[in-house]
């Protein structure tokens, strides 16, 4: 069983590249949504928009940087401006170390899906900054490339902060809580709920919750606490199942109820969904007997509902193996990886 | 994974409960002040929004420990408090009511015969005082929808500590405490199962308004905040049996509460009992120092007839919810409906036991 936290964020300094100059690499993992979402109290008691990640290991993205001596600014195409920004940021954080770059190329291999709530944007934000740092000899913390990450897309997930289970201010880029080191054993079996539709994270407005959804988002913090601290599968799908119907209100899920009975028929603990994207998953407590059956036969039946398959988040079977370091991402279950190299 | 850390004034701290395990299954919130969850919040709230500014008097109809904790939350923020109450306020309240620079206006005597008893007398004095002011906030914990709002606090306790709550036992007076913890817990948990303990003659269940001599539950008019639709199953409890819980609470579990907490741990108790694989939390809403002169005292309770007829073991069921003449201790099967449903004897949907 592989552990959901095992994740591929191992980034090197390499210097047998093709290329006679350096080359700075970065890795980082994908997501499948959140475990919930919304406004919780910080430790001054001002209310944060916040998440929790559910974390996707066998999807990432690999940024290598090349320096350039010639020109400033990053070279790429528009459809990567969050790179872009992200690798400005990036340069500029470290213009106090000797340096031969003033500018430079952000090449991206990933194998995440766009626009479905994935982290497809925010691992490659994330997977460029690393190789900035990288490139500059720096080890920057998880906390540092999460905050630098919201920086630079206005909203991340948590995907950089892998050594743990944090309630992450996404807006503000900033730890609220760490719930754990790791979440309890589960399997999720992921799938999009409108296939073709592609979300917009940046057009998309915050959600407004009413003072209802706000103490019921503190009450869902206490309970993940407890169902992390304890291993416990049941009560972490009740808290989730809880903060996507919360979300129904600002981004609907076709096929909510079907999913929820699908999770009761198979022995599910409940769902968890992409808050600003159209994933959702079914959560299984992968200590269960035969629970490998139960999500292969859940995944058959939303198959033949006409969902498309994201994938087995903590199977064995289905997870992608993580792409070792200096090398491309994996292929995926979603295709091969899209190389999108600017210029 | 936080340390722990001090508080940073005095009702902070008594807002925050003890849970402390009765039996397997049957775990008790304890307050030292639980109406100071709701003044609290309430309070800070008007005080962020700008509606609680230096000259502002806070006033409120109250004979009880709501007060209490406006007074004290009054400290924290030096605002003036007027508390408008019954002419029978506990004298020990009273004293800590005015040491904390509270005032207290007492409705007459001759109000007690009216319509809605002193709590409509107090409705009538508490508009004249506000009138009279130029700038007051009233909290109003009957009709404000952050009382029931503030409960969020517990369930998010309950839910850390025990993770599953099957069924939540309580007294009910504004509604706030059962109803705000009920959907709260009801947000993760939507089997848990609510019991509303009140009091013969209160009108919050459908008893006409009467005399009642167990007080801090139970009503003479029905509440904003109350929603009906959160209990499954509502008991009411004499005083009588509500002081003999109390003085077992204190035998049997050390627990020093007042007759509230008796009240509703007789209820919990008896369910707890019968439904051994259901985790029960029992709101244990004050603690006993004002009535160790009264409850507390074997002599004052033979005086006062309490000691006339033994407890019942159990409830009696009733058909009738508007019929206070049942017995000491009785039930009734509400199904989370609507009072005027209820009360037009809309069929209950096939529950389970009681």
């Amino acid at each position: 069983m592989r552990s959901l936290r095992e994740l591929d964020s191992t980034y090197a300094r390499t210097g047998d590249h093709a290329s006679d100059i350096d080359v700075g690499i970065g890795h980082a993992p994908a997501h499948h949504g959140e475990l919930i979402q919304g406004m919780f109290y910080d430790g001054a008691g001002q209310l944060r928009r916040a998440l929790v990640t559910l974390p996707d290991p066998g999807r990432g993205s690999r940024a290598v940087f090349h320096p350039s001596q010639n020109h400033w600014g990053i070279v790429g195409t528009p459809e990567l401006i969050k790179v872009r920004r992200a690798a400005i940021l990036a340069l500029r954080e470290f213009t106090t170390h000797p340096s031969p770059a003033k500018g430079g190329q952000i090449e991206i291999t990933s194998n995440v899906p766009r626009g479905i709530g994935m982290g497809s944007s925010t691992s490659d934000v994330a997977a460029t900054i690393r190789a900035v740092a990288n490139y500059h000899g720096v080890s920057l913390s998880r906390e540092e490339v999460g905050r630098l990450a919201v920086l630079a897309e206005c909203a991340s997930d948590s995907v950089m902060i892998d050594d743990r289970v944090v309630l992450f201010a996404h807006r503000d880029g900033v730890v609220l809580e760490t719930l754990g080191h790791q979440l309890p054993p589960m399997i999720v079996v992921g799938c999009d709920t409108a296939p073709g539709a592609v979300v917009d994270t940046l057009g998309l407005q915050p959600a407004e919750y009413d003072d209802s959804e706000v103490g019921a988002f503190q009450v869902l913090r206490a309970a993940l606490r407890r169902a992390i601290a304890t291993d416990d599968v049941a009560l972490l799908g009740r808290v989730t199942t809880a903060s996507a119907r919360i979300n129904e209100r600002f981004l609907p899920k076709p096929h909510l109820d079907t999913l929820l009975a699908l999770s009761e028929r198979h022995g599910g603990c409940g769902i968890q969904v992409a808050h600003s994207g159209t994933v959702a998953g079914i959560i299984f407590d992968a200590r269960r007997p035969e629970v490998e059956d139960c999500a292969l036969r859940c995944a058959a039946e939303m198959v033949e509902l006409g969902l498309v398959l994201t994938g087995v988040i903590g199977s064995d079977q289905d997870a992608p193996a993580a792409a070792p370091a200096g090398t491309a991402a994996a292929v995926g279950p979603a295709g091969p990886p899209a190389a999108r190299v600017p210029a | 994974m936080s340390i722990r850390s001090s508080f940073d004034e005095a009702t902070e701290a008594y807002q925050v409960p003890k849970l402390i395990k009765l039996a397997p299954n049957l775990y008790a919130a304890c307050f030292t002040l639980m109406k100071m969850i709701p003044a609290r919040f309430i309070v800070r709230r008007a005080a962020a929004d700008g509606r609680l500014d230096a000259g502002t008097v806070i006033a409120e109809t109250t004979s009880g420990t709501f007060g209490l904790a406006l007074a004290m939350q009054g400290v924290h923020l030096d605002r003036r408090v007027i508390l408008v109450s019954d002419p029978v306020i506990d004298e020990r309240l009273y004293r800590r009511l005015t040491d904390l620079g509270a005032v207290v206006d007492r409705v007459p005597a001759s109000a007690a015969g009216t319509v809605g008893g002193y709590q409509a007398a107090r409705l009538t004095r508490l508009a004249e005082i506000r009138a009279e002011h130029p700038a007051t906030f009233w909290p109003d914990q009957y009709g404000n929808p952050d009382n029931p709002r503030s409960y969020a606090s517990v369930a998010e306790l309950l839910l850390e500590c025990l993770g599953q709550v099957d069924c939540l036992v309580g007294t009910v007076g504004s509604g706030g405490s059962m109803c705000g913890t009920t959907t709260y817990l009801r947000s993760v948990l939507p089997e848990c199962r609510a019991i509303g303990v009140d009091t013969h003659r209160s009108v919050l269940f459908g008893h006409p308004d009467g005399h009642r001599e167990l007080r801090g539950m139970g009503m003479s008019l029905l509440p904003g905040n109350i929603d009906h639709r959160v209990f499954d199953t509502v008991h009411w409890c004499s005083a009588a049996a509500a002081y003999a819980a109390t003085r077992q609470l204190h035998q049997r579990h050390a627990l020093f509460m007042g007759p509230t907490s008796g009240a509703a741990y007789l209820v919990a108790r008896w369910w707890a009992a019968r439904n051994p694989s259901a985790l029960t939390v029992v709101m244990l809403p004050d603690e006993g120092y004002r009535y160790q002169d009264t409850v507390y005292d074997d002599e004052w309770l033979m005086a006062a007839g309490h000691l006339a007829e033994p407890v019942p073991e159990e409830p009696v069921p009733v058909d009738d919810p508007t019929r206070p003449d049942g017995g000491a201790w009785t039930t009734y099967d509400w199904a989370r409906r609507t009072l005027p449903e209820v009360l037009s004897g809309s069929a209950a949907p096939v529950q389970g036991a009681r």
